[in-house]
């Protein structure tokens, strides 16, 4: 399994199924934080840029996924922003500053989806300081705690795992260790080049004939023992590591990342009401009929969906992983898959 | 989201470094690199506007090789109105 939607992506462009012998399979798991990011939480993103006197920015492809709201009404961020509501899409959080301090005395909020990768540069900017009228509306995760739920299961349907590179470039190699001590799982790091997912193919593949279990680095370009420790340093002197849902998953110990005390002044979750109705139903789910959360957790492939091509596809995307450009349903359908004639992983 | 790109450094003030490549140039922050000596030709490894990580030229260079192998097969199959961030 892989848990990074940069792996899936070059696995699928590269064709690298194709070419493997049967009897390997490829599956794509929990690596899109953007499907993945509660539904509640992308709601009150958008009731607050509508509701709000405030300008919203987020990064580009949060503004298309959907919530579970009837079709009538405003379902998306960029709907959201048709409506008239203020939100910007951004690439980096130092635009987020940039366009702050450009806007004095107006509240701006960056609505921040992302993992390790993406925090960490969410950590630094709020480290080095922002403008007075800058808050983050903070929806950061962790990759591991995901995978060591998966394993803890009992029905993970893997045995092996491709670590994220970018991740374990920031936070180090370290933190994928637990897959070799609790787990006796073959692990390697992997780059987001087809010769690195190979190397990290072929490494977990002898580990598990030769018996001889341990976490390989196929990625030693960047991923370095401890990580980069200015990230690092960033990451806890700014946030805490605290329990947080998963849309369609549910609650995962110690996989979210949310702003510490002393920032509060920086909170959009402490600075605004909360907008989220609990009378809405449904909430926490996928869109009906949508199987992305079975395609999250590796437990089907895309085209185990029914929606899969029929009425779902990048321009009617129907559930996330059609949306972000890091969810598996949207890089199969872009990498031209129709049926990967695989079965259900598990 | 996680996906980075090498970049050269062409210019640096501060913690801000301006950054080259293939002919693209970006803002960089290289906040998160202190107590890395990061110099103007140095390689880094870019995402979302911050260098996560320094790299030799070699390594870069292979990166930015199979980068293109890839960015043309995506082309090929590109989605209508697919946007990539
Ligand atoms: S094909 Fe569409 S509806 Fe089906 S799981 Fe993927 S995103 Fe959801």
């Amino acid at each position: 399994m892989n848990v990074c939607g940069g792996h899936e992506r070059a696995i699928t462009l590269a064709g690298l199924r194709s070419v493997l012998p049967p009897g390997i399979e490829l599956i794509p798991g929990p690596g899109c934080p953007v499907c993945i990011c509660p539904e509640e939480e992308i709601y009150q993103a958008m009731q607050l840029a509508l509701h709000e006197q405030i300008t919203l920015l987020a990064f580009g492809d949060m503004l298309r996924v959907p919530v579970n709201l009837p079709l009538r009404e405003i379902r998306t961020l960029e709907q959201a922003k048709a409506a008239g509501a203020d939100i910007r899409p951004i690439a980096s959080p130092t635009e987020a500053v940039r366009i702050a301090a450009g806007l004095p005395g107006r509240p701006v909020v960056f609505f921040a989806a992302g993992f390790e990768t993406t925090i960490a540069p969410v950590a630094a900017m709020l480290a080095e300081g922002v403008p007075d009228n800058l808050a983050l509306l903070l929806s950061g995760r962790l990759t591991w705690p995901a995978v060591a739920m998966l394993l803890n299961s009992g029905e993970a349907g893997f045995d092996a795992l491709i670590a994220p590179g970018h991740v374990a470039t920031v936070m180090g190699p370290e933190e994928w260790e637990f897959l070799v001590q609790e787990h006796r799982l073959p692990a390697a790091i992997a780059g987001f080049t087809p010769d690195s997912l190979l190397a990290a193919i072929y490494s977990t593949l002898r580990q598990r004939l030769e018996g001889r279990i341990f976490l390989d680095n196929c990625y030693p370009e960047v991923v370095r023992a401890g990580g980069n420790p200015a990230a690092r340093a960033v990451l806890d002197r700014t946030l805490d590591v605290v329990d947080a849902n998963w849309r369609g998953i549910g609650t995962i110990l110690a996989s979210g990342f949310a702003l510490k005390a002393s920032l509060a002044a920086h909170d959009a979750g402490r600075l605004y009401p909360s907008y989220n109705d609990p009378e809405r139903s449904r909430l926490g789910q996928m869109p009906a009929g949508c199987d992305c959360a079975r395609v999250v957790l590796g437990r089907i492939y895309p085209d185990g969906c029914k929606l899969y091509g029929a009425t779902c596809t990048p321009r009617t995307p129907v559930g996330p992983c059609m949306v972000s450009d890091e969810g598996a349903c949207r890089i199969w359908w872009a990498g031209g898959v129709i049926a990967s004639g695989q079965r259900e992983t598990v | 989201m996680c996906l980075g790109i090498p970049m050269q450094v062409v210019e640096i003030e501060g913690f801000n470094a301006r950054c080259e490549a293939k002919g693209v140039y970006r803002e960089v922050s290289l906040f998160m690199l202190q107590g890395e000596d990061v110099q103007v030709g140095d390689h880094v490894m870019v995402h979302v506007g911050y260098a996560i990580q320094t790299m030799t030229p070699q390594e870069a260079r292979s990166s930015w090789e199979l980068f293109d192998e890839l960015l043309e097969a995506e082309d090929l199959t590109a989605v209508p109105g697919g946007e990539h961030v």
